[in-house]
């Protein structure tokens, strides 16, 4: 299949690359650009696993054709822990035992950071109604709520 | 639970860095230069004769290396023999890749290698197979019909295994009983869907005439056996490698028809092979699990006493053995009686074969047992209209009774049922959640609550695998040693899919040894550096694992003081103790520091070994191997309150509480991990997972949004109320868990809405309790009572 040039723009850097129209987005982070952090678990936009921001917007990178990511800001896992310091999130995902294989756990932060600049103050109502994009089969969600509440606590101190 | 300075510590995981930031290595993170990668073209049909297949069109696609059918991998690799001698099951045998007939709707056909996965699946699409359908068989009674087509052709029929018990006066305890009650149950088939699918990494040095397979399984050792003996090499020609695990829960254990090929395909093409599963396939093919279904019959007295029990138990294990086909209902069948005073006793297993995915473990292979027991004790309850709590206590066997052996001769030792149940009441407030009961009940409310009492047997010793006709070894081994820098390293025969066993097993190492559980490296997963070992299955990683570990670390433990008493002078080691990397004696009473640390010692043990005592090995390094008892049990009691909405049909799960003795946890947090994740594993079970498959075989649930795994919406807040007490038999008093939480979620569940439906005069016997079918349920009852 013929190969088109396209530019991702991913985690600030950009890369330069000449893929087949039909490429995922998801495949091209990971193998292209070496993001393995971006984690593929159903490759239908239910599970959540690959979800990553388009200028600032969480997505499912199993959705999108890499061709499309022309001029958008894409923002993986990588990227969220800065000058390799936790982001409060991550830090209270592990302080609460938020993780247990740890294969949701990159796609659920992505969502979750985004989300939480918007609810800076959630009720857990509202935390479970956020997660439910994601499915984990480990820690029975339990611990991921504790841990955006903690995070939004963390959050509303630091402002 | 004291005296401990390291297990028992609430540490936050050593592993999370890595995942939080994206650099975990899983399977398909690991890159191989000039890899091919394989797919798998499957049937469509459930049960088929393959006449031809034409593979011309699609070999000829640019990008595609090689196509290979059955008959192809035949010549490469050797068929699944299972065959363990058993009384009442048959042998089976699974050919590398099917060659004349598929047997369920997603048997691989063909194998494609090509330069990308995009161009494997278009090749895909380019082979033509002329199948021959045939009848297929969808049920347990479908398939012992006398006129069934049968699935594996070399068998008489398709009954693969029947295996029956009863004490010598059972058959009188019925037939003079007053009251007898009976009481069905169905279970759903569900399928284990961890979120990383299957997938492996072959690559193939001719040079060395060595393969190194990478593969995401949690019992490396065994696997590898299998692999090598598949592929007719040694198994010091193969190592098998496990990376990151993204979950497993018993899905990873067998050696699969797709990763087998991709080994043979690698050393026959000379290049690596992978292969990545994607979610249909995984749904579709991986492996199915619990599809049984269970009458049991309670002879009663007046009081509502078990006189007898008989527990008939029928399993549809789908088309293939990757596991023999009585290894699971049996076990089910040994412990349903679990803690209750049952003396006459019967049961019959019956397994069959269906054209459908082959059935293995999963998460609580016996999560039908508690489920069993208890809604047998809630119909004794019902019947006699008594309080399902009195029941449970008028049966249940006391601390006074301990050790206990049952009908089945397990030997129940160190557990606690009687205090769990007490516990778990208390904590609902059971006298106050009957009041809320009785009080919506009359403004025509369906509140239910539901107690399941767990006997957990986590941790199978090899003298159960033995008495108990199922095939196996219970030992595990380990390695530990200190390096010549005083750095820590230990290796067992287990592999993580998420336990956090490089904190929770570095804790037991650490206190064995005497050293800052951040100083121990934990090597599994790697079948050259880890010892060989049982791996992960059951619950056996705390006890079998995390005893191993503690037994060789505190055998190293006291070579190290011996080399200390020497350096320092002393006669005696036990005035000496390791403590954070320090050698410490003890002067009057209390602990004070020497000039010694680890590090001296170990320099010594390495660097100068003349200075050794006398008949000491140069060195710090102890290989340790450890057979646990038969069987090692935990226990505990699931409540749980419910309101069912008669018109929608939609559980709302009010209260969760789960009452549980662990014996001593090596990390209370991460044990409570394992409990909220397997309450909420079996809650998913229960509320919505269902592996559906329609009359012709055609499996209708094989994506997510078909197969309904719960959301953080569905799981509610699960209420954990510790209540440890060590087990005495075991190193450092572990009892291990991780399953008992699935087996009790469903039978607490279950349970529950049936206790919500009795004043409709139903109950909802099989799972899953679906909105749709609990409406159609409630919806014919008050039909039924209308006038
Ligand atoms: S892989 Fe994209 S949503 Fe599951
Ligand atoms: S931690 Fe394993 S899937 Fe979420």
């Amino acid at each position: 299949m013929k190969r088109v040039p396209v530019t991702l723009d991913v985690n600030g850097e950009s890369h330069a690359l000449s893929l087949e129209p039909r490429r995922l987005l998801s495949d091209a982070l990971r193998e292209e650009c070496g993001l393995t952090g971006v984690h593929v678990g159903c490759e239908n936009g239910v599970c959540g696993a690959c979800t990553v921001l388009i200028d600032g917007a969480p997505a499912r990178a199993c959705l999108i054709f890499a061709v499309q990511m022309q001029g958008h800001a894409i923002a993986t896992i990588e990227s969220v822990a800065r000058g390799g310091a936790l982001s409060p999130l991550q830090q209270a995902l592990h302080e609460e035992h938020g993780l247990q294989c740890g294969f949701c756990t990159p796609g659920l932060v992505m969502t979750m950071e985004a989300w939480l600049k918007d609810n800076p103050d959630p009720d857990e109502t509202a935390i479970r109604a956020a997660l439910s994009g994601h499915l984990c089969r480990c820690t029975g969600y339990q611990s991921i709520v504790a841990a955006v509440k903690r995070a939004a606590r963390i959050a509303r101190e630091r402002a | 639970m004291s005296g401990f300075s390291s297990i028992g510590k609430r540490l936050l995981r050593f592993e999370d860095r890595r995942f939080l930031t994206g650099q975990g290595a899983y399977l398909d993170d690991i890159v191989a230069p000039r890899c091919l990668h394989a797919h798998f073209l499957r049937s469509p049909h459930a049960h088929a004769r393959i006449r031809a297949i034409d593979a011309r069109e699609a070999a000829w696609l640019p990008g595609v290396r090689g196509v290979y059918r059955g008959a192809d991998l035949a010549a490469m690799a050797k068929p699944l023999r299972m065959a363990p001698p058993i009384e009442g099951l048959k042998p089976t045998e699974i050919a590398p890749l099917p060659v004349d007939k598929v047997r369920f709707q997603g048997d691989p056909v063909a194998v494609i290698l090509a330069d990308d996965r995009y161009i494997a699946e278009d090749a895909a699409e380019l082979i033509a197979v002329d199948y021959e359908p045939l009848p297929a068989v969808t049920s347990f009674a479908e398939a012992l019909s006398p006129s069934a087509p049968k699935v594996d052709e070399t068998l008489d029929d398709n009954l693969v295994a029947h295996q029956s018990f009863a004490t010598p006066g059972c058959a009188r305890v019925f037939a003079e009983a007053r009251r007898i009650v009976t009481r069905r149950f169905v279970q759903n088939r569900v399928t284990h869907a961890p979120i990383e699918t299957r997938g492996c990494l072959a690559i193939w040095d001719e040079g060395r005439q060595h393969l190194t397979f990478h593969v995401g399984n949690q019992a490396p050792h065994p696997y590898r056996t299998q692999l090598a003996a598949r592929l007719g090499l040694s198994e010091s020609q193969v190592t098998v490698i496990a990376p990151d695990i993204g979950g497993a829960f018993g899905q990873k254990i067998a050696l699969y028809r797709e990763e087998l090929a991709c080994a043979a395909l690698a050393r026959a093409t000379r290049r690596p092979v992978r292969w990545r599963e994607d979610r249909m396939e995984n749904l579709a093919a991986a492996s199915h699990a619990r599809e049984d279904a269970c009458v049991t019959r309670a002879a009663i007295d007046a009081q509502g006493r078990i006189l007898a029990l008989d527990v008939a138990i029928e399993e549809d294990f789908g088309a293939y053995c990757f596991f023999p086909g009585n290894y699971l209902a049996r076990v089910v069948a040994l412990m349903t009686p679990g803690p209750y005073r049952i003396r006459d006793y019967a049961y019959d297993v019956r397994v069959a074969l269906t054209n459908k995915c082959g059935a293995g473990p999963m998460r609580a292979p016996m999560s039908m047992t508690s489920w069993i027991m208890e809604g047998t004790l809630d119909a004794i309850a019902a019947e006699l209209d008594a309080d399902p709590a009195d029941i449970r206590r008028l049966n249940m066997i006391e601390a006074r009774e301990l050790p206990y052996v049952t009908v089945t001769d397990q030997r129940l030792e160190d557990i606690t049922p009687r205090e769990t149940l007490e516990g778990a009441l208390a904590h609902l407030d059971y006298a106050a959640a009957r009041a809320r009961q009785r009080a919506d009940r009359a403004r025509g409310i369906l509140r239910g609550l539901g107690i399941c009492v767990v006997v957990e047997s986590t941790t199978y010793g090899s003298a159960f695998y033995k008495s108990a006709g199922i095939p196996g070894s219970g030992h595990e081994t380990a390695v530990v040693k200190v390096e010549p820098s005083g750095a820590v390293n230990a290796a067992v025969g287990l592999m993580a899919s998420g336990q956090g066993y490089e904190t929770a097993l570095a804790q037991a190492v650490a206190e064995g040894l005497g050293v800052d559980p951040a100083t121990v490296r934990l090597q599994i997963g790697n079948t050259d550096v880890a010892p060989y070992g049982m791996g992960s299955r059951g619950a056996r990683g705390a006890t079998a694992g995390g005893g191993v570990l503690y037994l060789a670390s505190q055998a190293l433990g006291e070579k190290i003081r011996t080399i200390a008493a020497r350096e320092l002078g002393l006669n005696d080691i036990g005035e000496l103790r390791l403590a954070a990397g320090r050698i410490e004696r003890r002067l009057a009473g209390a602990w004070e520091a020497t000039r010694l640390s680890l590090t001296d010692v170990a320099r010594i043990a390495y660097l100068d070994p003349l200075r050794l005592p006398p008949g000491l090995e140069p060195g710090l390094e102890v290989h340790k191997a450890y057979e646990p008892p038969a069987m090692t049990f935990s226990n505990a009691t699931h409540v749980c309150e419910v309101v069912v909405d008669a018109r929608s049909g939609r559980i709302a799960i009010e209260r969760y509480i789960v009452a549980e003795d662990c014996g001593t946890p090596l990390n209370p947090m991460l044990v409570e991990g394992q409990q909220i994740g397997a309450v909420a594993m079996g809650l998913s079970g229960c509320l919505s997972e269902h592996v559906v498959y329609d009359r012709d075989g055609q499996n209708l649930s094989t994506t997510f949004a078909d197969y309904h795994l719960a959301t953080a919406v569905e799981i509610p807040h699960i209420e954990i109320v510790p209540m440890h007490t060590p087990n005495r038999s075991t190193p450092a008093g572990v009892k291990g868990m991780s399953e008992g939480g699935v087996m009790g979620a469903i039978g607490a569940l279950a349970n529950a809405v049936d206790d919500a439906l009795r004043p409709l005069g139903i109950r909802a016997e099989a799972l899953p309790l679906t909105p749709i079918a609990l409406r159609r349920l409630i919806r014919t009852a008050t039909r039924r009572s209308a006038p």
